[in-house]
């Protein structure tokens, strides 16, 4: 129908899309790596033109780290850790960093805390100084928690207020049920309750150089390994991270959390698949961009495309440490929430009954491996989000050279075969934030 | 940076920049036609015929577009704006005559039917629903402010669309709708990345080149009557469960003196933890965790608009703080500037900090950043090289242009002030949350 449309507009034969010549090579920025005495590992890469600098230290310090009744705990101290150390107030902290271009940040992850920020390079030297003096020599003011606290109260208040947070909340709970990774927030009474000791023991037991590796990425200007081990190598070394491995629960449930009235339902779904480590784990990759994971993948293309069903469909491979699960997240209208989950399905079991053509998969390929390029070009943050991925899920750097290679290699059946292996409904968590009344009688079938 | 820039015969404003740090290129198209200047009673209309562009064109069914992109290992998006809709695309550099080539068969027309234009209603009515409807603060305050602040229809209406007009919307209206606006001479084309820009020439010339110009439309007035009463409005919003606050001043006239100067005092204010409002609010009253925003914040910056725009901050607050004490703090800070000429290290401070911001832009994304701000000079000011003096230009900024500015700009009663006030107790979330 489209094509007859087609034609009465503009007549004639279809012209087909240039090709352009055979691309150019591409070569990965190589790092240059080195390990400090006190076991501060440390990777600099030079990239680009743009006279701009990432530094980003990553500590194993996070909710992993974090007892059932410190949940935040380690949000607290990330926000204490900005507030100053022992010779310089926050203003004067966060006023240094702005006379290099930059902001000094802290985060705290589920595995990481990540710290650090992006400055212009002539102050590259400078801001090591400044990072290391945060890292090293937090003050941990006690008269700035009150209000860091209420901060946190607030921002627990809002994101409650988020269904797709609410959605992922229980996903993860119900993934996690007895571990870190399975507590999203804490209860409001236990973050009323953390006192200064608190976080400065965190701090205590989580920070230190030996958990630690340094990032440096982009137009290098000055010697930055000396200022790395300058303004390092006083850090005490500290023990090694304690390791917590979780295992996901993998079995069909349906729960719905009830928003009377709500305009749409937040779908998300899925299971825990193979680890980074996993030789399937890139195949995975390749079939979750094929099935949800793009704009062009099939289930997009179905309740997007076809069927107007939402703006937001997507699916991804979810990593933490030494884990990785699948998730397919769709905002839909409420009328069709139903309708959305059976579609959703009928691509998962598609996939898992009959392989894609050679045509669909060698398309989603080229994707990947364009997207690779973009990945590790795109910006100095971007080049450091790829090596810390390999190096903290302990994999060899040529997991990054090989990669295309093996995206490349991947049959059709292999797709069928991962998705048949992971991809498993009756194994799926499925959460719906909705309007119960309205969602009930539609969601029935996936009891 | 190398920028090459002329036009075709047809009008088309071509902007090369090559650069060959990474093998990738940065197509981007963009339309001189933004959701201000939209039909009036289609409120939403620019950004669903935005969709529209991804629905079929001579030679390209629907989603091949997007299939073709992403086969070829690249990304892709379009988006609408307050002066301009553009469309990107991000590809491995051998691909850029393939990018170019679907971008001057979807310029040359649509070939689109009821069918795509129903699923698209569909998919941008949903759209809404998960940004705006279905979401705590979800116009709070990019949607919502200049529906207050503004009073010229074109400046002041909602532009994501009520939900009623963009299911109205007609194929014969998507179709008139490009005739008038989607033509080359009301358009620009930038490539950024690794290409040589002869061959660039000579595939531009070739695809773009046999599309016929338009008679454009007179742009109608955009103009914003001078505000000197403060005006305050509040929202209740059921999905809330904490007041916010957001207030904005209107912007100086595109690059004047003021206006470079107002670049600065929204690095001074606002921009950093270093910032002055960060500084009085967060940390000395402990009123908010943050507070952020900017000029033309969420939709672009302060270089990509043509039009009345406003600088806006916004921050989310516990019942227990009065409006009134931040505001009163927020006159505190901005009384400083107007009484006497900024501190110079302040001032040069400010000017670090926009320099490194400048760089980000012309880095952002492989580049899309620079072909952004290119796009938009070539098309507001016909010269995109205006991209290698904007750091001299807020560099000529003094400390008496500061105070100057600071005020006019940022009078009190040039103010506008957006209060949200959380729903009654039986909305969903408040459930959720449980006893305290």
């Amino acid at each position: 129908m489209l094509f007859a449309m087609a034609s009465t507009i503009f007549g004639g034969p279809k012209e087909t899309p240039p090709q352009g010549p055979p691309p150019k090579p591409f070569k990965l920025p190589a790092p240059e790596d080195f390990t400090l005495p006190n076991g501060m590992q440390v990777t600099i890469v030079p990239y680009g033109i743009v006279p701009k600098l990432a530094v980003r230290a990553f500590v194993e310090a996070g909710a992993i780290d974090e007892s059932g009744g410190q949940v935040w705990l380690s949000k607290l101290t990330a926000s204490l850790m900005k507030e100053g150390t022992t010779t310089r107030s926050g203003e004067q902290v966060a006023r240094e960093a702005a006379e290099m271009g930059g902001q000094l940040e802290v985060e705290a992850g589920s595995d990481f805390t990540s710290a650090g920020g992006v400055v212009l390079s002539d102050f590259g030297p400078k801001f090591i100084t400044l990072l290391a003096d945060v890292l090293a020599n937090p003050a941990l003011p006690a008269a700035e928690l009150p209000r860091l606290k209420a901060d946190l109260v607030r921002d627990l208040a809002i994101d409650r207020t988020e269904p797709q947070t609410l959605a992922r909340e229980r996903f993860l709970k119900t993934l996690f049920p007895d571990h870190p990774y399975g507590r999203t927030f804490p209860a409001e009474s236990d973050l009323q309750g953390y006192a200064i000791g608190d976080a400065q023991a965190f701090y205590r037991n989580n920070f230190a150089a030996g958990r630690t590796h340094l990032y440096v990425a982009g137009k290098l200007e000055g010697d930055l390994r000396r200022a790395i081990q300058d303004a390092f190598s006083g850090w005490a070394q500290g023990s090694a991270a304690p390791d917590l491995p979780a295992s996901p629960v993998k079995e069909r449930s349906l729960q719905v959390i009830d928003r009377p009235g709500a305009a749409q339902s937040n779908l998300y779904m899925g299971l825990p698949v193979a680890a980074p480590a996993s030789q399937d784990y890139i195949t995975l990759g390749v079939m979750d961009s094929l099935l949800g994971g793009s704009f062009a993948s099939r289930i997009t293309s179905n309740i997007r495309e076809q069927k107007g069903y939402t703006y937001s469909p997507n699916s991804q491979v979810s990593t933490r440490r030494r884990l990785a699960f699948w998730v397919q997240v769709a905002d839909v209208t409420t009328a069709v929430t139903g309708p959305s989950l059976k579609e959703i399905f009928y691509e998962i079991d598609r996939l898992r009954k009959e392989p894609p053509s050679a045509k669909e998969l060698t398309g989603i390929q080229n994707y990947l491996a364009g997207l690779f390029v973009l990945r590790n070009t795109i910006s100095p943050d971007a080049i450091i989000n790829q090596l810390h991925f390999v190096d903290s899920q302990g994999l060899d750097r040529s997991y990054l050279s090989t990669y295309v290679q093996k995206v490349m290699a991947v049959e059709p059946a292999d797709i069928q075969r991962v998705t048949e292996t992971y991809i498993t409904p009756s194994k799926m968590t499925i959460v719906v934030v909705g309007d119960k009344a309205k969602i009930a009688e539609q969601l029935t079938p996936y009891q | 940076m190398p920028i090459t820039y002329y036009k075709l015969p047809n009008g088309l404003r071509v902007i090369l920049s090559p650069d060959s740090t990474a093998p990738t290129v940065v197509t981007a198209v963009y339309y001189r036609i933004g959701f201000r200047v939209e039909p009036k009673d289609r409120t939403g209309f620019a950004h669903l015929f935005e969709h529209m562009m991804f629905q079929g064109s001579q030679n390209l069914g629907k989603m091949e577009f997007i299939r073709l992109v992403q086969e070829n290992g690249g990304v892709l998006n379009g988006s609408t704006r307050f002066d301009f809709t553009n469309y990107f695309e991000l590809l491995p550099s051998n691909k850029l005559e393939t990018a170019l080539w679907a971008e001057a068969d979807r310029m040359k027309g649509l070939a689109i039917t009821e069918e795509n234009l129903k699923n698209q209603q569909g998919v941008v009515g949903n759209e809404v629903k998960v940004n705006v409807l279905n979401q705590p603060y979800g116009g709070f305050p990019w949607l919502w402010m200049p529906q207050y602040a503004n009073s010229n229809w074109y400046n002041s209406h909602n532009f994501y669309g009520d939900l009623k007009d963009i299911e109205a919307a007609k194929l014969d209206e998507v179709q008139a709708f490009f005739k008038t606006y989607y033509a080359p001479n009301n358009a620009a084309l930038a490539v950024v990345g690794d290409f040589d820009p002869e061959q660039a020439k000579t595939m531009i010339a070739k695809y773009f080149g046999g599309i016929p110009s338009a008679k454009l439309p007179p742009t109608p007035d955009l103009t914003e009557p001078r505000q000197d009463k403060e005006k305050t409005a509040s929202r209740k919003d059921p999905l809330a469960n904490r007041p916010a606050l957001a207030f904005a001043y209107h912007m100086p006239p595109r690059k004047s003196p003021e206006y470079y100067a107002m670049g600065l005092l929204d690095q001074m204010l606002l921009q950093g933890n270093d910032s002055l409002l960060y500084q009085e609010l967060v940390k000395k009253h402990g009123f908010t965790g943050d507070v952020s925003g900017g000029i033309n914040s969420d939709l672009g910056d302060m270089f990509d608009y043509d039009g009345p725009m406003l600088w806006t901050a916004s921050l989310f607050h516990d019942a227990g703080v009065k409006p009134e004490q931040i505001l009163s703090a927020v006159d505190t800070v901005v009384e400083g500037l107007q009484a006497k000429p900024v501190d110079q290290g302040l001032l040069d401070r400010s000017v670090t900090k926009m320099r490194s911001s400048l760089y980000d832009s012309m880095a952002q994304f492989g580049g899309f950043g620079r072909a952004n701000l290119m796009a938009c000079f070539a098309l507001f000011d016909d010269d995109p090289t205006r991209i290698n003096s904007l750091e001299a230009d807020f560099r000529k900024v003094t400390p008496q242009v500061v105070e100057r500015t600071a005020r006019e700009y940022l009078r009190k009663t040039a103010r506008t002030v957006l209060l949200i006030e959380p729903g009654a107790a039986a909305s969903p979330a408040a459930a959720q949350e449980g006893p305290k």
